[in-house]
């Protein structure tokens, strides 16, 4: 999304001259529409809105934005479980928008927040954070999660709520979510003599193997690039060593020792050992690559295990990614957001939906269906799950794994940030630069990008 | 002779391209009636299948996009017709003061992407009540300036002698436009509907930005379920029987109007 960031400027300009006129008619619309618990709003106005509050027509309207991101009929899903919702709660009427992809649904957000109707309750990237909090346009969850209970929060997954926690306030709550695992044809394992059941367990192992199930006209390892270079640089950087950024998003460390060697160790995978695809793999024709037998193993979201175990031809495995000094894989995906400008009430009823959406039965359901992890830890308790992971015990590899997983980069000024990263980590990938030479420019780079926020 | 080797290795490059433009366009026909597993193997093979039709059809409410791009893109394409005229004989014979200066800031605006403009507009049609609407779409597009400059330049190559003539035959000014420029140009109004409609029929991410209910969405909208499914990779055989269901009411327009155009050139030619 922030590759708008430039045209917002430009946009900025025409939107301040708007201001001028339109001010006073935006305030009223924030509040305008809340029905009102009878009391108050009798006795604020005796108008139109109390009118209609009067008349039994005590629901409160929320507008639902949502993305999509692994394909395929999903709309209908969504539709489906806010129905549900629905039925639970009469009081409350739901509509779900959908916003197209994440960075749609990140512009059209952006542009009801400007215009001062933004959604009720929205699914964006989890490392919107910061992007959300520079424009004021969420708010804390503190209160409602205290309403809760202690427990509430500690059924979700740490790693899931890394990215959604700063200064000591929660701001979102895990929805779709994913993180990197390390997909086997396990048949092309037993041709070249490794044991299937089991996938290298470190880098030396994972180089070893890449070489091993080489062959012409097959890779042995594809690790995609497009767009996620900086998602698959924070595999290597977790495993060796730490995170590639402060938990306050203002703060990046990209020319560490122990990164530059992770790159390093990525780039002779492809350029030295030969074992994988030279130069930038792309992120969306890898999976269609594993089921076709073009390589032996991939790097890739788990939010493609449904899709893999839907069309593999051939018994595969899904383990770990290999470990360095440790396991390590960021985390990915999109949480539930509640937004500023709209009444009390509506955010109350926001709650409420996003509390029943991650469910522990519903957030299994999702996970079933989509193969995103199912966020809290009472979900694997639930009878549909232990039945699915019983008869397909790839589902848990990734559930297990979070066990070791960190929060997804995350900054101020983020797609900027992300930009830099993806960039340097491609032309080291492509030779154009050493790992060492890409990383410091990159950390030169992000550097200036925040140094506003470090004032 | 060099002439005719020029203009052989100019009909074999044009061919060359020809083809090139054709394969994305027959791969992806191909793959569209294919089974997900075949679909890539690279071998010819004689199965045949409507089940990714189906599964896309299933998926969101075509019928109702379909309507809503037809009315959007015509409704659009009609207005901008009556407005781009009007302007455009303003500019090209009607002298006025500062005309110069008006026709420079309508240029300019041809060099802004619309894209830069989602934000103010999407404020100004907050403040219309018009978010959510079809017109909501329809709005920032009703005039266009690279439409005027188009029919301007049109309009300035037409010779003055006929808008005497007409005048003296009785015609008023607005007759005069509509019965000796606007049929006079029609090439140009064939030219700029292309332009125009491919445009507002690929438009994705206004139409997606300013409406909420699937009653005021376009094609596009329905596409996009398929396309960007970024966690899992790309589902070719439904991205391409999707976009087959997208394309295929504009490859007909579009190749109904090339021989319109033609004509229209030779039409004109003749005269």
């Amino acid at each position: 999304m922030r590759k708008w960031s430039t045209k917002v400027l430009a946009a900025a300009l025409g939107l301040s001259l708007l201001a001028g006129c339109g001010g006073g008619s935006g305030n009223g619309n924030g509040t305008g529409s809340s029905n009102g618990k009878g009391d108050d709003a009798a006795a604020s106005q005796g108008t139109a809105q109390t009118a209609s509050a009067a008349n039994g027509g005590k629901k409160t309207e929320l507008t639902f934005y949502y993305p999509i991101a692994v394909g395929g009929p999903l709309t209908n899903t969504i539709e489906a479980m806010t129905a549900d919702f629905e039925k639970e709660h009469p009081d409350i009427d739901v509509t779900p928008v959908y916003t197209g992809s994440y960075a749609d649904t990140a512009v059209k957000t952006q542009a009801g927040v400007q215009a001062k109707q933004p959604p009720d309750v929205a699914v964006l990237q989890s490392t919107e954070l910061f992007s959300l909090l520079d424009m004021t346009a969420i708010v804390p969850l503190d209160d409602f999660i205290a309403k809760e209970g202690n427990d509430y929060l500690a059924d979700f997954y740490p790693a899931f709520m890394a990215n959604s926690q700063t200064d000591g306030h929660t701001y979102s709550i895990p929805f779709q979510r994913s993180t990197i695992v390390l997909y086997y044809n396990k048949e092309m394992f037993k041709e070249a003599g490794l044991d299937p059941e089991k996938g290298p367990a470190n880098w030396e192992e994972m180089q070893d193997y890449a070489i091993k199930l080489k062959k012409d006209g097959r890779h042995g390892l594809e690790i995609p690039v497009t767009g996620f270079a900086y998602w698959m640089m924070q595999t290597f950087a977790l495993q060796n060593g730490e995170n590639l950024m402060t938990q306050d998003g203002k703060k990046v460390m990209f020319d560490t020792p122990e990164n530059v060697e992770g790159l390093q160790y990525w780039v002779d995978l492809a350029a030295k050992h030969k074992a994988m695809p030279e130069g930038v793999t792309d992120w969306s024709t890898v999976p269609s690559d594993f089921l076709e037998g073009k390589t032996a193993m991939m790097y890739h979201t788990t939010g493609n295990l449904t899709n893999v175990k839907k069309n593999a031809t051939f018994d595969f495995g899904v383990s770990f990614l290999p470990a360095k000094k440790q396991y390590g894989s960021p985390t990915g995906g999109g949480n539930f957001y509640i937004f500023k400008d709209i009444s009390p009430e509506k955010q109350q009823a926001a709650w409420e939906f996003v509390k029943f959406m991650t469910e522990p039965e519903r957030a299994a359901q999702w996970s079933i269906d989509t193969g995103y992890v199912a966020v809290r830890k009472s979900a694997y308790e639930t009878e549909r799950m232990k039945k699915y992971a019983g008869e397909f015990p790839a589902a848990l590899v990734a559930r297990d794994q979070l066990e070791y997983a960190a929060a997804e980069l995350s900054t101020h000024n983020n797609g900027k940030v992300m930009k830099i990263l993806n960039d340097n980590v491609q032309a080291a990938l492509t030779g154009t630069l050493s790992p060492a030479e890409a990383l410091k420019k990159a950390q030169t780079e992000a550097d200036q990008a925040l140094a506003s926020f470090n004032k | 002779m060099p002439q005719k080797y020029v203009s052989k290795i100019g009909h074999s490059l044009m061919l060359l391209l020809a083809a090139i433009w054709l394969v994305p366009l027959i791969w992806m026909t191909v793959t569209a009636f294919r089974s997900r597993q075949t679909a890539l193997s690279g071998f010819w093979s004689a199965d045949f299948t409507l089940d990714n039709f189906a599964t896309v059809w299933s998926a969101a409410p075509f019928t109702v996009y379909y309507l809503n791009t037809l009315l959007i893109v015509f409704g659009v394409f009609a207005v901008q017709m009556l407005t781009a005229t009007m302007a455009a004989f303003a500019f090209a014979r009607v002298p006025f003061a500062g005309g110069g200066i008006v026709f420079l800031v309508f240029l300019a605006q041809i060099m802004i992407p619309a894209d830069v403009l989602i934000f103010p507009n999407y404020n100004i049609l907050k403040q219309f009540s018009l978010l959510d609407t079809k017109l909501g779409i329809m709005l920032p597009y009703l005039a266009s300036s690279f439409g005027i400059f188009l029919l301007r330049q049109v309009f300035k190559t037409i010779p003055l002698e006929l808008e005497e003539a007409a005048l003296m035959e009785g015609c008023n000014r607005w007759q005069v436009l509509w019965k000796v420029y606007f049929p006079l140009s029609r090439p140009t109004y064939v030219a700029f509907a292309l332009v125009s409609i491919s445009y507002q029929w690929n438009n994705f991410l206004w139409p997606l930005i300013v409406t909420n209910s699937v009653e005021n969405r376009p094609l596009t909208v329905g596409l996009s379920i398929f396309a960007q499914s970024f966690e899992v990779g790309v589902q070719w055989t439904e991205v391409s029987a999707a976009t087959l269901l997208v394309i295929v009411p504009l490859l007909v327009i579009f190749l109904a109007f090339q021989r319109q155009f033609i004509d229209s050139f030779i039409h004109s030619g003749i005269k």
